[in-house]
Formats: C-alpha cells, structure tokens, sequence
C-alpha cells in the first residue's frame, strides 16, 4: 500500500501530525503497537488548576474519532519491525507500507531503577501502574510501596489512593554509585522544590511547597524528618531508602533503611515492611530504536531523557524525509507532543505540495510548540530548556 | 549491599558487568558481548540505560553521543510465521 504519509505511533503526538496532514488532504496511515489509541494519554487523569481536569483518556478518543473520521488507515496491534529506504514500513502481520514521508512518533520508555528483588512478581513500572489503575481500573496492590520520587511517581500515589489503595510510602531508591542523582537526599529536596510552581495538581504542589518550606530550605536535607512527611496521607521518604525487595512467588516484603545527608544508607536502621505490591519510577527515555535502525544521527542529552534523533525546527531527522514528534525528541507533556505532532504534519504537508503559504502556516506552528512549553505546568525533566538548547545547537553545528 | 540483576531478560548481575570491565570491557558493546547484558528478548530496552550509567560511573567518561550499540532489523521480536509471511496479506490467512 502507498501512503504520503506513514506515522508510527498513535499517541498526542502521532495522532495529531495525522490528522493535520489528513486534514490538508495527505493519504495517511498509523502504525500502533498496542490495542488502543492514545499512548501516554490512556493513563493521565489530573486537575489543572486554570482549565480543570485533564481526562487523557477522552483526549485520546476524541483523537481517534478525528483519525477515523478523515479516513485515516489505522494498523492497531502492529508492531513496525524495520524501516527500509525510501521508505517502506514492514509491519509484523505482514503488510507492507510505502511512502515518501515518515513520522516517528514513538514515544518514550521507562527507565529501571535496579533494586535487589525487583524482577519478583508484583513489582512493576510505575508507568504499568497507572495503566492498570486509571485505564483498566485494577489496583495493582492493597499495600503499595513506591520507589523514585519524582512528578509521575507523585501523581501516581495520589491516583492509586483515590482508587482505593493503600500507598505505604514513596521512598528513595537504593543508594547505588551510578544512581547518585535519584538517591541522593539533597538533590531530590532541590528538584521537588522546583516542582512546586509549576505543579499540575494540588499534590504535586504541595510537594514541592512542602520542600520550599523556609525552614527546610535552610537546614537542607539534614533536618528532613526519617519518619516522612504525610502529602494528603501519602508518606514522602526524602531520607529512607528501599534497599531490597524480598517474596517468594510475589513480592511480600520491603527492607528499607535509613539514608544519611551524604546519601548513604544506615544499616542499623533497617526495618522489614509487608507490601503486596511495589512500582517503581525511574524517569522516562525517548524510545529510538527506528530511527537509530534507519541511520538517523543522535545526540546524548540528559536533559530530555537520553539519546535522541537530531533534527531540524521542522522535525526532520538527518534522513530525509523521517520526522519526529512527541516524546521522542525529549521528555515533555502531552500539550508539547500534540504541538509537535501538528507541526510535523503541517510540514510534511507542504512538502507534499498541499499548502498555499506553507512557510507562514509552518510559523504559526512552530509558535504554538513555543507556546505549549511556555504554559507546561508540569517539567519532567528538571533542565528542559537547557536540553533544548542543547538539541537545537547540535543541529546547527551539523548543517 | 546484595547484588541486583541489570539486564532482566539475560539474567545478567551488577557483579558479572563490574567483573567484566575489570578484565578490559569498556563500552557497552563490549559489556554485551562479553556477558549478553541487553542481548535478550527485549534488546536491551530496559537495560541500555543502565548499562550506559554503569560504564559512564565507572570509566568516568560521558556517555557517548551515538551509542555505541546498534539497533538492528527486526527492532521488535518477530514470529518465524510473520517473517515468512511478509509481503503476503496475512490476515486473509487467518
């Protein structure tokens, strides 16, 4: 089959760029792995405080009633195992999809944080989490310990609470000596604090207020309390740490310990703690295997999450005629991937020849990606912006 | 400290990747041949990053713009079935 347009992956962003190409009239297919259009939307489930709540998951089906209804082909439960020059796109039923122009709209994956025990069953990515909780609507435990403190890893908690679960505590991962970041007291006091204004949900916020609280501020990590404190029932561990998980044929047990100002755990102080279930949230990083296979060049910026494809400000990847949209090119919101995702498109159609003043009309599109970023409530990645100076900067030196 | 498996699919513990650089492993490509650290059915999705933390932290070198691992073709695990079938309209088989 031959499409203008093969995009893979149908999140925010994919959907998006899809129905804007579409829209100007582009032949355009999808490619998605799982059963249901939506990607990261299908789990997100907050309050903003300025435009109320954001349901991901009518998101997501208002997006998919769009692709359906301008005739979009839409490939649910393909896995795109290759992509071939110039271009072809091999699904794993077997179809074969030819096209001019690609969109990676991949997304994001999630990074482990190694624990001792972690690979017992019951223990999961907070991402499988929030899945099974917001979109299945199945606790994923009764007594659920938490490992990563982070924007999703606090969100989550609350989301599992409202739903009925017991959350034990969000804790410190294991003090490691490649982790330091994560597990170190005082850098995470210093993230959650830059959390607090830009928080999307009343939770989130008073995390982060909890940390900018003048007194512990002062005395830094030092003085947080061992025993936590309680956000909205939840205990927050800044200075305990779970250094193992234990259980036969499920996960039964927690060992969590004490963590010193420097970041080291006090073997004292350990303590055994019943858990039918723990999650853990390590950050996200942009998933790139396609483009890394259809020798696309990257960059390795920490900033937005790890590696990601090079590309122009019209979303072009060093190979022409692969676009990238949404989480792929650096962890950031669903508003930020949409924003993309319709820039991409918007791009590809010109190219396509079916926009009168394209370079106006992809202006405009650019501006709103901006504006999207400007009024992000909630950063991922604490140096986002840096990143993306960064992104745009290795482009520049290339070309 | 107990020792902790980094890649889960190849069953491969933190000890056997230190191990390995001790006895001259220095990039990841490296680490992977030598213990099969990120050659399991997940391709390393779930330990690549850890294993670029790993060799960053102890070689005391960033982690390199363009990983030094490869993606190959198929980048998601593929039935013989679906391989041979490629190109053929599958679903009217079934």
């Amino acid at each position: 089959m031959k499409y203008d347009l093969v995009v893979i992956g149908a999140g925010p962003a994919g959907m998006s760029a899809a129905i804007k190409a579409a829209s100007h009239g582009a032949t355009v297919a999808i490619v998605d792995e799982n059963p249901a259009a939506g990607g990261k939307l299908l789990g997100q489930l907050y309050k903003e405080p300025k435009t109320g709540w954001w349901i991901g998951r009518e998101v997501a089906k208002s997006l998919e009633e769009k692709v359906k209804r301008l005739g979009i082909d839409y490939f649910p439960e393909n896995e795109v195992w290759a992509i071939f020059p110039q271009w072809k796109v091999l699904l794993n039923h077997g179809e074969e999809l030819h096209t001019d122009y690609i969109l990676l709209a991949t997304g994001a994956a999630e990074k482990a944080i190694p624990v001792p025990g972690w690979t017992i069953p019951g223990v999961m990515s907070i991402g499988a989490a929030q899945v099974l909780n917001n979109f299945h609507r199945v606790n994923p435990g009764k007594r659920i310990a938490i490992i990563g403190i982070d924007a999703l890893s606090l969100t989550v908690a609350n989301e599992l609470k409202l739903s009925g679960a017991q959350v034990i505590g969000i804790y410190l991962p294991p003090p490691d000596d490649f982790l330091d970041r994560i597990s170190n007291p005082q850098q995470m006091i210093a993230y959650l604090s830059s959390l607090a204004d830009a928080a999307p949900n009343h939770f989130l916020k008073f995390a982060g207020k909890v940390t900018q609280n003048e007194f512990i501020q002062k005395v830094s990590a030092a003085f947080y309390p061992y025993r936590g404190m309680k956000i909205w029932g939840i205990p927050l561990f800044l200075r305990k740490s779970i250094l193992e998980i234990e259980g036969d044929k499920q996960a039964e047990q927690i060992k969590i310990a004490k963590i010193s100002r420097d970041g080291l755990p006090e073997m004292e102080s350990v303590k055994t703690i019943q858990v039918d279930c723990v999650c853990i949230s390590g950050g996200l990083y942009p998933l790139s295997e396609l483009a890394s296979a259809a020798g696309c060049e990257f960059a390795y910026i920490n900033e937005l999450g790890g590696h990601i494809p090079l590309h122009s400000q019209e979303m072009e990847t060093t190979q022409t005629g692969i676009f990238v949209a949404g989480n792929i090119t650096g962890i950031e919101g669903a508003k930020i991937a949409m924003a993309q995702g319709e820039l991409a498109g918007t791009v590809v159609s010109d190219r396509l020849g079916l926009l009168k003043s394209g370079t106006a009309i992809i202006k405009k599109a650019q501006a709103r990606v901006e504006k999207a970023r400007e009024n992000a409530l909630i950063k991922f990645q604490p140096d986002i912006e840096k990143g993306r100076e960064l992104a745009v900067q290795f482009w520049d030196e290339r070309t | 400290m107990s020792d902790k498996i980094i890649c889960r699919c190849e069953e491969v513990l933190l000890s056997e990747i230190v191990e390995a650089m001790k006895t001259g492993a220095q990039t990841e490509k490296e680490l992977k041949l030598k213990t099969r650290a990120g050659m399991g059915i997940c391709q390393g999705r779930t330990c690549r990053p850890l294993l670029e933390q790993i060799i960053s932290f102890y070689t005391n070198k960033k982690i390199p713009q363009a990983s030094n691992l490869t993606f190959s073709i198929p980048v998601r695990p593929l039935s013989l079935s679906a391989l041979a079938h490629t190109g053929k309209d599958y679903k009217n088989e079934n």
